[in-house]
């Protein structure tokens, strides 16, 4: 046995104390960074050495600890589960503001939404039936009918714009995948290389797995682990990142709600194009659903069909009424709402008569002021199919669809709230037990420290006192 | 493996239990202030139908109200009119009556002649009442009047002007004034002007007697017939009334808030909100490191 061999094992002590205490230190200044997984030293005895020779046949003692890793305490199973409830969370969570956004332009029940306006306009046909010769209640029936159609037309804009902000939000969370994806790669290169060369890469690691969960909430996908550190990312099937190299998205499509459904808006793989990418999970599949057209169900595009409908509906319906009517002088065949063609009926829906002369209130031959045909409209307001009937249905369908999605989620975002609370249970640091190693390690130190203290001695008297008997 | 509690997983639970009963006392908030069991639609699908549903029938019953009292008025004025008219035809029998003895001089049947003449103009203005500018006795003509000055009668035969007092019932409130007074050369204004040109000249009235109480026993039809519609439109308004008390009462249930109830629990919901941030500021004050040296 070595003469110093019992300042090595001292030695070696200190050094795996002094590591303990700084990785200690690390993760009691990272208590409260976000994604940051903790870490732990690994360490192991150095056992004795080999006997080599028979003729020294001294028992020897091990030679100390050595630390064989930072160990980072994540967990891939729980990583896995965090990323597939945030996925559905993404997924139902933005359907659900975007439908919530679709209801509140559609108005409530109460004053002032749609089916009030309504309710007005029939009404003031009513009156102009009970005072057909009169011209306050022919000027209440003509601006009820264009506050009607200002207010069907407004409702349309809105959905417009929404749905150009819902496509500027797809462009936007497109482009953070593409950025996190390329993120990814480069990190998968540093790790790569580090592994390699035996460096601690665990901060590395933290940051590409919450790259991963953010990659996973916009667009889901699968993360596959490689042997040599790196991970794959799939999504829908296809690799987005694969080793070093990641692929990019992009939006493709309808620019503006006009031009559904001939062109729909979605998400291609930028290296395949006219390929859809068919996202099932994530942001990014939650807002392409969105934009979908009316015959796919989209939530914009349906409630903007219905609007047109209102208006094509209110028109024809009124009109086929109208047009068999006299107004005071006898003419007949006069329309009362005019479409315009070349626009969506909503906004091409407009009021022909500018005052009570032009609206036909009498039945043919029964007298100036005879009333049966604004009384005939002023009944449209019960008629089965009719405008009422149809915005009516509408709105309670986007009520319970509405009040569908934002359970769902609700129901995801418990979910992801329970994944996220099983992985923090592992991952994050507890104070009280970092200050437990502290006090270990301080004291291993101490201990390490007076060992080195007595063998020094030892060795002093062995040097320094030898031969000096009764000096 | 047993779960490991860290200073991560407890912030994470006290925010989310602080959160949560923060949002119920938002939304309890909401609803005593805005006195609406819901914000929008989507909260309660089936009750947002229902309102909708009950605000148009409460929408049409105010109609029908409207259109009772406005039937109510014209029916009013056709009665009050009928029986001035009855009145003067009486008083024109009494003087036909006195005419028809033999024991008038010339100068006295002059009398009754021009108070005949003038009875059958006031009678001529009775029949042309009008109702907030329209004709009583000719409800769709646009004429002014319901009898022109050469006895023609301006209404359309069969044109009435019925008013909507439920979705399929009518009330008609003008009255044929053909039916009351008969027309051109067959109308009492023109028997009228027969009886007074007739007393002028000395010929016999006697048979003119009869012929006005034909005319007033048309007039006594028509007053009863718009007297039982009179009578219709009064037990319409009672239901009316009825009716709309009950969908108001309805549509309260299903769409305002029980004042009470929400106090109570808005009470019960702050205690919980409280505790939640007490328990929490008191948990994650102590640590080990408060306890060594």
């Amino acid at each position: 046995m070595s003469t110093f061999a019992g300042l090595n094992t001292a030695l070696a002590g200190l050094n795996a104390a002094r590591l303990g205490l700084e990785v200690t230190g690390q993760n009691m200044t990272n208590v409260s960074t976000a994604g940051y997984t903790r870490q732990r030293v690994d360490t192991s005895t150095i056992g004795a050495p080999t006997q080599v020779s028979g003729y020294l046949n001294a028992l020897r003692a091990g030679q100390g600890v050595k630390v064989d890793q930072i160990e980072r305490l994540g967990d891939t199973f729980l990583e896995a589960r965090v990323r597939s409830a945030a996925t559905s969370a993404g997924f139902t969570s933005t359907r659900a503001e975007a439908m919530l956004a679709v209801e509140d332009i559609l108005g409530g029940t109460g004053e002032g939404s749609l089916s009030s306006t309504l309710q007005g306009f029939w009404s003031a046909w009513a009156d102009l039936s009970n005072q057909p010769s009169e011209v306050a209640p022919a000027g209440v029936v003509i601006e009820q009918a264009q506050v009607l159609s200002d207010q069907i037309a407004g409702a349309y804009h809105h959905m417009e714009d929404q749905w150009t902000a819902s496509r500027d939000r797809l462009t936007a969370q497109v482009d953070q995948l593409n950025t996190a994806a390329s993120a990814v790669a480069e990190l998968n290169a540093q790790v790569r290389v580090g592994l390699a060369a035996g460096a601690n890469v665990n901060h590395l690691l933290d940051e590409r797995a919450q790259l991963a969960a953010n990659i996973a909430e916009l667009a889901g996908g699968n993360v596959s682990h490689n042997e040599d550190g790196t991970i794959d990312v799939l999504v829908a099937g296809n690799p987005l990142v694969s080793g070093d190299t990641a692929n990019r998205l992009q939006v493709v499509g309808a620019t503006n709600i006009s031009q559904l459904p001939g062109q729909v808006a979605g998400v291609q793989w930028a290296n395949r194009p006219g390929v859809s990418a068919n996202l099932n999970g994530g942001k990014i599949a939650g807002s392409v659903s969105i934009l979908a057209p009316a015959s796919s169900g989209g939530p914009i595009a349906t409630s903007a069909q219905a609007l047109n409908e209102v208006a094509t509906t209110l028109a024809s319906t009124v009109n086929a009424i109208h047009a068999t009517g006299a107004t005071t002088d006898g003419t007949t065949g006069l329309d009362f709402f005019a479409l315009d063609p070349s626009s969506p009926a909503a906004l091409g829906l407009s009021v022909l008569p500018t005052s009570g002369d032009e609206i036909a209130t009498a039945a043919p031959g029964q007298g100036a002021y005879d009333r049966s045909i604004a009384d005939a409209i002023a009944q449209l307001a019960e008629a089965s199919g009719g405008a009422d009937e149809i915005w009516t249905r509408h709105v309670s369908r986007v009520a319970v669809d509405t009040s569908t999605a934002l359970s769902q989620a609700n129901l995801a975002d418990g979910a992801l709230g329970a994944a996220t609370g099983a992985q923090l249970a592992l991952t994050s640091v507890s104070m009280d037990e970092e200050t437990l190693n502290l006090m270990t390690y301080q004291r291993a130190y101490q201990g390490a420290a007076r060992v080195m203290t007595a063998v020094d001695e030892m060795l002093e008297t062995l040097i320094n006192r030898t031969g000096r008997v009764g000096l | 493996m047993i779960t490991r509690v860290t200073e991560s997983t407890q912030l994470a639970s006290a925010y989310r239990n602080i959160q949560r009963a923060n949002s119920e006392l938002a939304r309890l908030q909401e609803q005593g202030s805005s006195q609406q069991r819901f914000a929008r639609p989507s909260e309660d699908p089936v009750a947002a139908g229902d309102s909708m549903r009950l605000r148009k029938e409460i929408a049409a019953q105010t109609q029908y109200g409207r259109n009772i009292d406005d039937g109510n008025a014209w029916l009013t004025s056709a009665d009050s009119a009928l029986t001035t008219a009855l009145d003067l035809l009486h008083r024109v029998r009494d003087l036909a009556v006195q005419g028809s003895s033999g024991t008038n001089s010339s100068l006295s049947r002059e009398a009754l002649a021009d108070e005949v003449e003038e009875l059958r103009d006031e009678l001529l203005t009775t029949a042309n009442t009008q109702y907030l500018g329209r004709s009583v006795f000719a409800g769709t003509s646009d004429a002014g009047v319901a009898f022109t000055d050469d006895l023609t009668f301006t209404g359309t035969p069969g044109a009435t002007v019925e008013r909507r007092v439920g979705p399929d019932s009518t009330v008609q409130v003008d009255t044929d004034g053909q039916a009351a007074f008969g027309s051109g050369a067959d109308s009492v204004f023109a028997a009228l002007d027969r009886l007074a040109t007739d007393l002028r000249s000395g010929a016999e009235v006697g048979s003119h007697i009869n012929v006005i109480s034909d005319h007033m026993s048309n007039v006594t039809g028509v007053l009863s017939a718009v007297g039982s519609r009179q009578a219709r439109l009064d037990r319409q308004a009672d239901a009316n009334l009825a009716d709309l008390t009950d969908l108001e009462g309805r549509r309260s249930e299903v769409e305002d808030v029980d004042l009470a109830k929400v106090l109570i629990q808005l009470q019960g919901q702050e205690l919980a909100y409280q505790a939640a941030l007490s328990v929490t500021s008191s948990s994650l004050q102590t640590s080990l490191l408060d306890y060594l040296r």
